[in-house]
């Protein structure tokens, strides 16, 4: 616990990197918080984004397991996330076509149930094969479950999606009435904009405990089977698969644990999600997700889950910040030529004319679609990080010795982890 | 110049043999790679395998050690069938490979990459992890010191918390045999020990591999280094056009008609 009683040199001790993730989330925390106090966001609004961080976290967990650990290319990450939220939906909600109504752990049990058999039928004949095989066959499963979905209605209601899911904790003792039995409280810390936690926001507490619950979970399991003889064959297998299987290793057997694994716990976000939002539909299979958490594994470092955990607060952090951004920019810019310049000939002033009303009207679309822009900063900001730093902003850290049987198990090149292999970086 | 010393196609009756090999085949298309190739590697020897480039030898490491599978024959070591097997399930058995061009483990440190080799570790169950870790932490101390001491046997104690892929040719081929070594091989297959080696380094390797083979290991050894192979191994077996042609000791095979033959691509072409 050197971080409480040294914080000072808990702070030298760390890598540069580590210091600028440091500053980048206090900073964007501090924000977070202004807005909160100030009644710019509202309580609720606040939690719900820390939720949803906490979905991305264990999305990114889940395809750090497989591509970060093992070098699985898994291109259905939207598909095994919308597995676990319609097999929760499916048993909980009101207007489920099938049973709905049971308790949403009987929900949960089913959404992973559901994620790890349709991992293992798909690693059945993949797995077997090179890695590129995997790629192709999940961008294929993805568009595959999506359709079944939408065109299934007798058993998921279709594009309708499924309403009436109830919370995680509805039946439970206690936390099924928690939020209605927490007092209205009202706070002002700026005059003239109180905050007022009502309802909603002990339900979004609820959901928050929810979630860091999941998350913890799962980096404790994380943690524990990586630095084990268990993640070092994968990690063997994720640089050269044959030597693998000459030294003895079982590799299919391993990739179909990871796959399994992986896959199960973007399970557990889809079941968050479902319980969070209360509705799911197709929409929630859309293949951008599988790339934005793509963005966030290789963002954060593959392989370190540390790095999964900030690729996940990065993403959210960029989709829900650019619906803030554009509001904050004028809407239209206007540029009128200096008189001066009427003694330039008529032909070059028409010119710049229309220069400078090209320059407008491309800044009103910018900014009157800002929330598109997005991505092209997810676009921007994967090259940059190709360019400049291709193993990630915090990349893996120790070496994958079983815990306290070495003396000392940090690298001692802390910044170049596990580099992308195969030349061509990044599998986008 | 003892004549007798060298035997047309391979010596078969050998007393105790660790790996027998029978009537392999396999073809790419019209290319017959390896035809019914035979042979037997008696425990405790050093073999050593050559042939002209083109001969099958790579072909028939792969095929023996479940890389490739064989179209015919069979292939057994200490007398149990491990034909068309996987290759894990083939190290199961005791056989060990290296590989020509040494594998390079990105993301691992050497002692890391080590660790990879002993067999059987319980670690390597992931619910062990869970349910007995205690036994994870025992066997894992016990491999840790395995390796720090086949690393100073080696001499390389010193590489050991360096990136695997910062190496020399010649340090990785040093780390591919220690760490085959802590598979604890029935059998030990390199392929090409010495390939892009310098001469210092490989003595060092010859060294090595006599010393191992005098604490009991067998080996079988593909060479290009034909210095290097003929003070290394005996007997040896030479391979062209994907068979057996003759198996003596290292003198006399050296000076065989039929072998100088098929390196110069005489006779019987």
């Amino acid at each position: 616990m050197s971080r409480l009683t040294d914080p000072r040199g808990h702070w030298d001790r760390l890598t540069r990197a580590e210091r600028g993730v440091a500053g980048f989330v206090v900073a964007l925390l501090a924000l977070l918080f202004y807005g909160f106090v100030t009644g710019g966001f509202g309580p609720a609004y606040v939690l719900y984004l820390v939720g949803l961080v906490g979905m991305y976290v264990l999305l990114s967990f889940g395809l750090n397991v497989q591509w970060g650990y093992t070098g699985l290319i898994n291109f259905s990450v939207a598909a095994f996330f919308g597995l676990g939220a319609y097999g929760t939906a499916l048993l909980t909600a009101d207007s489920s076509p099938i049973a709905g109504g049971f308790n949403p752990l009987v929900g949960l049990v089913v959404g992973l149930a559901l994620a790890a058999v349709v991992a293992y039928v798909v690693g059945v004949p993949t797995l077997r094969l090179r890695a590129d095989y995997l790629a192709i066959a999940s961008l294929g499963l993805a568009e595959v479950i999506r359709a079944l979905v939408l065109n299934e209605r007798r058993w998921t209601n279709g594009s309708a999606g499924l309403r009436g899911i109830p919370g995680f904790f509805e039946g439970w003792p206690l936390l099924d009435r928690f939020p209605e039995l927490m007092p209205g409280l009202r706070v002002v810390v700026v005059p003239g904009s109180p905050i007022v936690l009502q309802e909603p926001f002990w339900q979004a507490v609820l959901n928050v405990t929810l979630v860091f619950v999941f998350v913890a979970a799962s980096y404790l399991v994380l943690r524990r089977v990586h630095r084990s003889p268990w993640g070092r064959v994968l990690r063997t297998i994720r640089a050269d698969e044959d030597l693998a299987e000459a030294l003895g290793k079982d590799t299919y057997a391993f990739k179909m644990q990871a796959f399994v694994l992986g896959s199960v716990i973007m399970a557990l976000a889809g079941v968050f999600y479902a319980h969070l939002n209360l509705f799911v539909s197709p929409g929630d299979f859309e293949p951008i997700n599988t790339f934005y958490v793509w963005i966030a594994v290789i963002l954060g470092g593959s392989g370190s889950n540390r790095g999964a955990m900030f690729g996940g607060f990065v993403i959210i952090a960029i989709r829900e910040g650019t619906r803030f951004l554009g509001a904050l920019l004028p809407d239209a810019l206007r540029f009128t030529l200096p008189g001066a310049l009427s003694v330039l000939p008529d032909g070059l002033l028409a010119a710049l004319a229309g220069a400078l009303s090209l320059v407008e009207s491309t800044y009103a679309t910018v900014v009157g679609n800002f929330a598109s822009t997005r991505l092209l900063a997810v676009g921007l900001l994967i090259i940059l990080v190709m360019r400049y730093r291709p193993e990630g902003v915090l990349p893996p850290q120790r070496e994958l010795i079983w815990t306290g049987v070495a003396d000392d198990t940090t690298r001692a090149d802390p910044d170049s982890g596990v580099r992308e292999a195969r030349g061509g970086g990044s599998d986008e | 110049m003892s004549d007798q010393q060298v035997q047309a196609g391979a010596v078969r009756d050998k007393e105790d043999v660790v790996l027998e090999v029978e009537g392999l085949r396999k073809t790419f298309g019209g290319l017959v790679a390896t035809d019914d190739a035979s042979f037997a590697v008696e425990r405790g020897t050093i073999t050593g395998l050559i042939g002209p480039n083109g001969a099958g030898k790579s072909t028939l490491f792969n095929l023996v050690t479940g890389f490739y599978e064989p179209e015919a024959g069979s292939v057994r070591v200490n007398g149990r069938d491990v034909t068309g097997m996987a290759p894990h399930d083939v190290a199961d058995h005791g056989l060990i490979r290296t590989f020509q061009t040494p594998r390079k483990l990105e993301g691992m440190t050497v002692r890391e990459a080590m660790l990879v080799g002993p067999q059987d570790q319980p670690g390597e169950s992931f619910l062990t992890l869970f349910t007995d870790p205690e036994s994870v932490a025992e066997r894992e101390r016990a491999n840790l010191d395995a390796v720090n001491r086949i690393l100073e046997e080696f001499e390389i104690d010193h590489l050991a918390r360096q990136p695997a892929t910062d190496l020399s040719g010649g340090q990785m081929k040093l780390v591919e045999l220690a760490r085959a070594m802590l598979a604890d091989p029935e059998i030990l297959l390199l392929d090409e020990p010495v390939a892009g080696v310098n001469p210092t380094l490989a003595n060092t390797l010859a060294d090595h591999i006599e010393r191992l083979n005098d604490e009991g290991t067998t080996f079988l050894v593909i060479e290009h280094d034909m210095g290097f192979i003929m003070n290394l191994a005996d007997p040896i077996v030479v391979l062209d056009q994907g068979s057996v042609l003759v198996e003596g000791d290292p003198e006399a095979v050296r000076n065989d008609d039929r072998v100088v033959d098929a390196y110069l691509g005489g006779g019987n072409a």
